[in-house]
């Protein structure tokens, strides 16, 4: 087991920064996903973690120990691959056992580790076929099987559900959860699903171009994200961002001339007196549509459409050109509504900047 | 009706496609290969020369098949061959194998290089044979110099049936381990990048990884590589026919040099004849071992 | 991906290993560097010892070997021009047909399950496999009993028969390469596959058969055992006349080595064609498809 400590840390290849300037701390048996868009730099840290990619600078510790200059093989780190890696030529059981062999382990050993593995994965039926005869979620199974034989310091898992059918992907993360608590290995996830992310990590690492947005757990960033990016990002479907501009009494929501008051609608007075120009983002949940016989205050958008996902209703309506969702909620479904924006939703975003606008972002 | 119909010209049509395209190319292997192998077979049972054909064809049985494995000069020939064989093989494989290992890595001027090494291969055995005969002479030839510069004796290299097999081999393995460094840089390069990094990271030394991974990996590619150096070298008759003329005496000769001899030195075409059928079984079995693998590979990628 | 760390061991087999990636390249090209300098050796240079690598350059050898120049006349002349224009006839003309018939058997191999087709694919391949002497024993009664021994069209024929089966595995390798779909949207848009394979599927091989004409030219051209045994003068190939230098008076050195030059040179502009094939060519179209 292991702390992970980057400081500083850079790569380039060429004149491409794939990671700029990222510092983290990843403590003993966390289990830490990194998210973020494809490009964004979060398999190239992973993979200088794994010794598999130089860091161009800055410093990768392990218990404090500065690890740069070792190989992969001497780092006693473990991964799994986004596409699968198993060796073709070799049986399951020879696949699980290849890094304990490669490393000289006793053979009693080897065979006690094995009869372990096979009984935490369920693996019997499989250890004597290959692993083109497996499907992938099964061969990722023995892929993970393979990395944790050895109890390696740390666990390095690169998108390792992304190639597997949707139906296995649940079960497989919900295992793998399971798994990495009963083992308490210190391991990092990578991944651009942030329904993985969000079930899977004690804290989120949100990267974008290279450079870390925000560190924290799940509810944290959805809840306080630092800018618009990590709004964005986590949350589905995605936060509605609606510029607003100066008006009488208050702010209207873009080009529809909508308003939007302190005293009707909850607005923040410093949101209101803001000298700099701002963007409200609200997630769709907190944007409700609701009968035309509602007690309270609400805005007069017209309504595009109305569609289900699941359990839940959605509607569409636009402003100006920006199209927008929100929850339907209305108890009977009819051709007209109104629409309430729940002001505990507010979140406002400098729009030049992109980042959060509040007195106290801490709120 | 009109469905009928045209489902049925599509398949008659198709058949008419198969037959118009198939029947030159199996017209010319009935001439070219059915008629003269089945031939063969029926000459290999008679005592006949080619040379007398008026003195006509008596019916000898399988007598032509006992001459042949009571003489011990043919033992010879085989045990030559073999011997040929085993060594320029395992040459080609090793040294091929390792070169391909070194041109599976980037770097500048790989390409121009794997391509000017490929070269052997595309050359006419012949003037492959003579040249090397020119360098292996044992008097001015350029071999026999370079030993002398590093301080090493000359070799009578093409007299002397050891050395001639030796020099016979080098002269193969030039002009074949291009075809091995070309399949195995092949096979080397179709194994993902990911299966090396998973190596690295299970622990694996180079060494364990070249063995356990890269090696058992390409073994299906390198297994046609084999066969068809096995093959093709088995039959050789070109070279030898340039390098040594099959001397010292007849001491570099191999089964395919035994069976031009025996058919237009002596004209003994029946026992040529029989002598043929028993190289033809032999390049037959290897050959159905290798297409079987062909067929593989073929459904594989 | 760059390792780490590389240690003593590490860098010290990595500079063996290039030393031996170096011996291994003058082993493999240093011949063909040698026969090309020893091709402008006049006699005299040809036999000193230490070899000379600088010296005055001697055209006697190709003057001899196109009998021109000094050699013109002479009794030692080779006179190679009669055999040169016979290997031009017969590997051209049996490569244009090898790879047309290649080309239809391949067509048919690659698009239809028929039965039997197994057994072609190795009967064709086995023209490739055959130890030409084998066959041979029984084609120098046939010829001669035809009337075919030591003519070029003999010669044509069996170089029909020796490159049929690389032409038929690699184009159907290439034909592997071409979606089924293209035919198939043709005939569902009434053309019929005929025209299909004319018009839509044979463009598309181009570059194929191009390449598995390149090969075809090269072992047609390098032949030699079937046409050393199947010709006596006049049809004479190349290679069997420069096997015949080696005559009652010793081995014509300089003749030898400028033939050998020449014989080449056809080799290696079709070698330049093929060279992005060769993997497939080598392997019967089986590896390397593209």
């Amino acid at each position: 087991m292991a702390e992970i400590k980057l400081k500083n840390l850079n790569i380039e290849f060429g004149s491409f920064k794939a990671v700029d300037n990222v510092d983290l701390i990843v403590k003993d048996g966390e289990f830490v996903v990194y998210l973020g868009p494809s490009g964004c730099g979060k398999t190239t840290t992973l993979r200088s973690i794994a010794g598999l990619v130089k860091a161009t600078s800055g410093d990768i510790l392990f218990d404090g120990k500065r690890v740069n200059d070792l190989s992969a093989s001497e780092r006693n780190i473990a991964m799994v691959f986004q596409f699968v890696s198993l060796y073709p030529h070799l049986k399951i059981r020879q696949n699980i056992v290849f890094p304990l062999k490669a490393r000289g382990v006793a053979k009693a050993e080897i065979a006690r580790k094995l009869d372990w593995v096979t009984e935490v994965f369920k693996l019997g039926d499989d250890l004597d076929r290959y692993p083109g005869a497996l499907p992938p979620g099964a061969r990722q199974k023995v892929a993970l099987a393979r990395a944790v034989i050895r109890d390696p310091a740390v666990l390095l898992l690169d998108e390792p559900l992304s190639a597997i059918d949707e139906q296995f992907r649940e079960e497989m993360r919900w295992e793998l959860g399971h798994l990495q608590r009963q083992l308490g290995v210190t391991t990092i996830y990578v991944t651009h699903d942030q329904r993985e992310a969000m079930s899977l990590a004690d804290r989120i690492v949100l990267m974008s171009d290279g450079r870390i947005v925000q560190v924290g757990e799940a509810d944290q960033i959805f809840y306080n994200p630092v800018n618009m990016f990590a709004g964005q990002f986590i949350g589905s479907p995605s936060m509605n961002l609606i510029d607003l501009r100066p008006a009488e009494g208050g702010l209207t929501l873009g080009a529809s001339g909508v308003h939007l008051s302190p005293e009707r609608d909850g607005l923040p007075v410093w949101a209101m007196n803001s000298r700099r120009p701002l963007k409200l983002g609200i997630r769709p949940l907190n944007v409700e549509l609701v009968d035309d016989d509602h007690q309270g205050p609400s805005l007069d958008i017209a309504v595009d459409d109305v569609f289900s996902v699941g359990r839940e209703r959605f509607f569409t309506f636009h402003l100006g050109d920006q199209i927008h969702q929100g929850v339907d909620k209305r108890k009977t479904v009819g051709s007209t509504g109104r629409v309430r924006f729940a002001p505990e939703g507010f979140l406002f975003f400098d729009t030049e900047t992109g980042r959060r606008a509040a007195p106290e972002v801490s709120a | 009706m009109t469905q009928i119909d045209a489902s049925n010209r599509k398949r008659s049509s198709g058949r008419l496609m198969i037959l118009g395209f198939l029947s030159p190319s199996l017209a010319i292997l009935l001439f070219m290969v059915a008629y003269p192998i089945f031939s063969l077979v029926y000459y290999s049972f008679f005592n006949f020369s080619a040379l007398r054909p008026a003195a006509g064809m008596k019916p000898v049985g399988l007598g032509n098949y006992e001459f042949l494995l009571g003489d011990p000069e043919l033992w010879e020939r085989f045990v030559f061959t073999g011997e040929f064989v085993a060594l320029c093989v395992s040459a080609q494989m090793l040294i091929g194998i390792f070169i391909g290992y070194q041109l599976q890595k980037n770097f500048r001027g790989r390409d121009l290089l794997f391509t000017a090494l490929m070269l052997p291969m595309m050359m006419s055995p012949v003037v492959v044979g003579f040249l090397w005969r020119y360098m292996f002479n044992s008097e001015w030839g350029v071999i026999n110099y370079l030993l002398t510069v590093i301080g090493l004796g000359k070799v009578d290299w093409l007299g002397q049936t050891t050395a001639a097999l030796f020099a016979a081999a080098a002269a193969d393995t030039w002009m074949w381990t291009p075809f091995i460094v070309l399949l195995a840089t092949a096979a080397f390069r179709g194994i993902p990048e990911t299966i090396y990094e998973a190596a690295e990271v299970d622990g694996a030394s180079p060494a364990y990884t070249f063995f356990r991974i890269t090696l058992p990996m390409s073994a299906p590619v390198l297994f046609i590589a084999l066969i068809l150096r096995l093959i093709d070298s088995f039959k050789q008759y070109d070279l030898f026919f340039a390098l040594t003329g099959g001397g010292p005496g007849s001491s570099t000769e191999t089964v395919s040099f035994a069976v031009a001899k025996t058919a237009f030195s002596y004209f003994y075409t029946g026992e040529a004849s029989a002598l043929a059928v028993v190289l033809l079984v032999i390049i037959i079995g290897l050959s159905m071992i290798l297409v079987r693998h062909l067929n593989k590979m073929g459904e594989r990628y | 991906m760059s390792r780490s760390r590389t240690t003593g061991i590490d860098l010290a087999a990595r500079w063996l290993f290039i030393g031996l990636l170096i011996l291994y390249t003058i082993y493999n090209l240093g011949p063909i560097f040698w026969l090309l300098i020893s091709s402008f050796k006049s006699r005299m240079d040809l036999f000193t010892m230490p070899p000379k690598i600088f010296f005055t350059p001697d055209l006697s050898g190709y003057e001899s070997v196109f009998g021109v120049g000094s050699a013109k006349d002479s009794a030692s002349a080779f006179g190679v021009f009669e055999s040169l224009v016979n290997s031009v006839i017969v590997s051209t003309v049996g490569t244009a047909l090898a790879v047309f018939l290649g080309t239809l058997a391949g067509y048919v191999c690659s698009r239809f399950n028929f039965s039997g087709k197994g057994d072609f694919m190795f009967f064709v391949l086995s023209t490739r496999m055959l130890p030409p002497v084998a066959v041979l024993v029984f084609y120098h009664l046939m010829f001669a009993e035809l009337g075919l021994a030591d003519t070029r069209f003999g010669l044509i024929l069996v170089a029909i028969f020796a490159n049929i089966g690389l032409a038929t595995w690699i184009m159907k390798g290439f034909f592997d390469g071409v979606p089924q779909e293209v035919e198939q949207i043709a005939i569902v848009n009434g053309y019929t596959r005929m025209y299909a394979f004319l018009h839509l599927v044979l463009p598309m091989v181009k570059g194929g058969i191009a390449a598995t004409a390149g090969f075809c030219f090269i072992f047609a051209w390098n032949e030699f055992a079937f046409a050393s045994i199947l010709t006596t003068t006049k049809a004479k190939t190349l290679p069997v006349k420069i096997s015949a230098a080696s005559g009652a008076t010793g081995i014509e050195w300089t003749q030898i080595c400028a033939a050998g030059v020449v014989l080449i040179i056809p080799v290696l502009i079709f070698f330049y064609l093929i060279r992005k094939h060769l993997l497939m060519g080598m392997t019967f179209g089986v590896l390397g498809r593209r």
